[in-house]
């Protein structure tokens, strides 16, 4: 089977609108937080998002969205887009810079795209308003396009005239680590040569406070204090949206054109918990089995894994499941395995998450450090045995497993190796 | 009672029938739709929104069209001739019609039917259907693709001489296609071992299209129809063939009005084979007249929407061309 690796990056994000950006972020720990304008009311108990800079997309119409002056985007991609797709798009652009891919690398029948976002509810709603209010033959013709859960893949595929496999996930906050997993499983068989991976999500009004009935957004109103996965004092996730693309080619490719990747994508593994629609199973069931599934995919032993990028959302419930399962998964080795949340810095970013922590897990390896588990100051008690550094050390993990859940209790690990 | 119907205006006291007087809301509700277009977009809706004159249309059409083109395009509308194609010329896919549509039926406060949208096919097309619309007048003819039974059905000219397999016609062209089978009968002798079509068959060809063109898409006088028996070639000038064409080869025959006074009709005409032009024609001249539409021979096959016909055993005497050309 031949080997995969991760050969371009690109970032829209919280913490960051480039590579180098989130990698000085990540190292010195700066979240992304701010209180959101729109959250500002009374009326809005949670105040803190992980707020996308240098764009704006609070209009319905995007010929009035405005967005960093290096991306030109015609009116004929941009009025199919989410704010999602906007920031899908500016992030493609990037990941094909930076693996330095031409046009005939992008557009052939052996490469594909796999996305994932929950579609933008926000669009739905407007254009939803916007039929009842002028009349059912007069709604957008692509507000459809724009908003429903898939929007993604329709846009890019379409605009990067992607020829090969394409298609998009929707396993909530498990998506762009599923779209990760099939993608390895397409180049490992010889389906493809090359995938692009996309997470993106809107991170706006319309995506984050639905969660809210839940009760799993943060309540604080201190950025610095919102989300603390693992902490005794955490209560609750931090929205957040942006995008991520991450460039996945097979070992042939990478020698023909002379790339020097960032990480090897050496297995993956998945199972369910077949507990709850929206609740973790409390010991982490499914996401062990996961874990597993994931290291003997990569031929890989327990003992070689050196940092776990976690899910931990800073949810109650979530934080503990997963807690459970790393000590269930690691044993004895648990000690020296390095466990850290880098949505302490980004929020969760939902069906982003799998994507863009896995990209962060490529930046670590590449730059040689761990980032580390920032507004930890109590770790709760069930964490205790864990290895959550505070501060980021400066050495490269060899093996990075990135761990993503979503509702339905599915659960997706992904495992990255270091590249000599 | 209709509330939109224009001839009983005030009949009744609706808040929101679409001929209110136009009013500041209005006005401010039209500024944002327009907000992307021409100042002067702006103005002519504004006009016709307050004097309902259709002269203001073409105007506010151009200017909704404009502002749906990619800027770098937008330069082929600042002076538009009517053929300029909304495809293939401005780039514009269906998509970008329907936000064309909306826009226009926001903006006129008219209603534009599915039906009704898939014959616009060039800027002249747009603007001729609003106005249409507008001062209530009946539809022009729209676009017919003919598939070749039906070409067979309506044409005095039958095969083996009948070099159409398929055609669209409108009241302002004709377009149609020949495949070169090879099996033509007049290929065993041109040339010897070297089958070239001929190139006097090939204008044949465009003479047919203008046929189809009179009997299909040219405009009438009331209650008249365009006779089949009265159809003859008279003329052709500035005849250039540039490339020989082969068996297997497709002909692209195009055909346009240039003048049209009874009993003449005059044709420019080209044959394209792909990208690459294979005869031109400036000038194809062809007789015909008209004959009561009540006495017009009914079709072969009886069906009353089918244009009228001749027998095949009129056919012989009635291919002008095949003895013109030929000559």
């Amino acid at each position: 089977m031949p080997r995969v690796f991760i050969t371009g990056l690109g970032f829209v994000t919280s913490i960051g609108n480039d590579a180098a950006t989130v990698t000085a972020n990540l190292r010195a720990l700066r979240h992304g937080f701010e209180l959101y304008p729109p959250f500002q009311k009374p009326e809005i108990p949670c105040k803190v998002v992980g707020t996308v800079k240098g764009f704006n997309t609070e209009s319905g119409d995007p010929e009035d969205w405005t967005f960093p002056e290096r991306y030109r985007i015609k009116r004929e991609l941009l009025r199919s887009m989410a704010p999602n797709g906007l920031f899908a798009h500016c992030a493609m652009l990037q990941a094909l810079e930076d693996a330095r891919l031409s046009e005939a690398d992008v557009s052939n029948p052996d490469t594909g795209l796999y996305a994932a976002s929950g579609g933008s509810p926000f669009l739905t709603h407007f254009h939803h308003e916007r039929l009842l209010k002028v009349g059912v033959m007069r709604c957008s013709p692509l507000g459809i396009v724009a908003s429903i859960v898939g929007t993604l893949n329709f846009n890019l595929v379409a605009a990067f005239r992607i020829k090969g496999s394409s298609g998009g996930f929707s396993s909530a906050c498990a998506s762009s680590a599923h779209a990760i997993g099939f993608a390895l499983d397409d180049l490992q068989l010889g389906r493809q040569k090359r995938m692009f991976i996309v997470g993106a999500e809107d991170g706006n009004n319309d995506a984050i406070l639905p969660f809210a009935g839940m009760r799993t957004l943060s309540l604080q109103n201190d950025p610095n204090l919102a989300s603390r996965p693992f902490d005794a004092a955490r209560d609750g996730f931090v929205g957040t949206g942006g995008a991520t693309v991450l460039v996945l080619e097979t070992e042939e490719e990478v020698a023909r054109r002379g790339v020097k990747p960032y990480a090897e994508l050496v297995g993956w593994g998945q199972a369910s918990d077949g507990h709850n629609v929206a609740i973790s199973h409390p010991d982490g069931q499914g996401l062990l089995m996961a874990m597993r599934n994931a290291l003997r995919h990569a031929g890989t032993a327990v003992a070689d894994v050196d940092y776990v990028n976690a899910h931990a959302t800073s949810t109650l419930i979530g934080d503990i499941s997963e807690a459970r399962a790393l000590k269930s998964m690691f044993g004895e080795a648990l000690p020296r395995v390095a466990v850290s949340s880098t949505k302490a810095l980004t929020g969760h970013g939902l069906s982003l998450a799998g994507a863009m922590e896995s990209a962060f897990c490529c930046l670590a390896l590449r730059n040689g450090f761990v980032p580390g588990n920032a507004h930890l100051t109590r770790p709760d008690p069930e964490c205790a045995g864990l290895n959550l550094p505070r501060t980021t050390e400066d050495r490269a993990p060899r093996i990075a497993l990135k761990n993503s859940s979503g509702f339905g209790g599915a659960n997706v690990a992904l495992v990255y190796r270091r590249v000599a | 009672m209709s509330e939109g119907v224009p001839t009983s205006p005030g009949a009744n006291k609706s808040p929101v029938t679409a001929h209110k007087p136009f009013g500041p809301e209005d006005e401010t509700a039209l500024r944002e739709s327009l907000k992307r277009c021409s100042p002067s977009t702006f103005e002519a809706a504004v006009q016709f929104r307050k004097t309902n004159n259709a002269e203001h249309v073409p105007a506010v059409v151009i200017g909704v069209i404009e502002r749906f083109v990619e800027p770098d395009l937008r330069i082929k509308l600042k002076d538009a001739d009517d053929d300029l194609r909304l495809i293939e010329d401005l780039g514009i896919d269906s998509l970008t019609m329907m936000e064309i549509v909306i826009l226009v039926e926001d903006v006129l406060q008219m209603s534009i039917n599915n039906e009704e949208l898939r014959n616009l096919r060039t800027v002249g097309d747009v603007k001729t259907f609003i106005d249409c619309k507008i001062r209530g007048l009946p539809l022009p003819k729209p676009t017919k693709f003919l598939p070749i039974e039906h070409i067979g059905t309506v044409m005095p000219i039958q095969p083996p001489f009948l070099f159409l397999n398929e055609a669209s016609v409108s009241s302002t062209s004709a377009n149609g296609k020949y495949k070169i089978t090879g099996q033509e009968f007049f290929l065993q002798g041109h040339f010897k071992d070297n089958p070239v079509m001929p190139a006097s068959i090939m204008l044949e060809a465009l003479g047919q299209l203008g046929v189809l063109y009179l009997l299909e898409g040219a405009p009438t006088e009331p209650g008249k129809v365009v006779s089949p028996q009265t159809i003859f070639f008279t003329g052709c000038e500035g005849v250039r063939a540039h490339r020989i064409c082969k068996p297997g080869e497709i002909l692209t025959l195009s055909i346009k009005p240039k003048r049209m006074k009874m009993p003449l009709a005059t044709f420019e005409g080209a044959i394209r084979v792909g990208q690459d032009k294979a005869v031109i024609v400036e000038e194809l001249t062809l007789t015909y007249g008209f004959v009561d539409a009540a006495n017009a021979p009914v079709p072969i096959n009886g069906n009353a929407d089918v244009p009228p016909a001749v027998s095949t055993e009129a056919a012989p005497s009635t291919t002008p061309l095949r003895a013109a050309i030929n000559a």
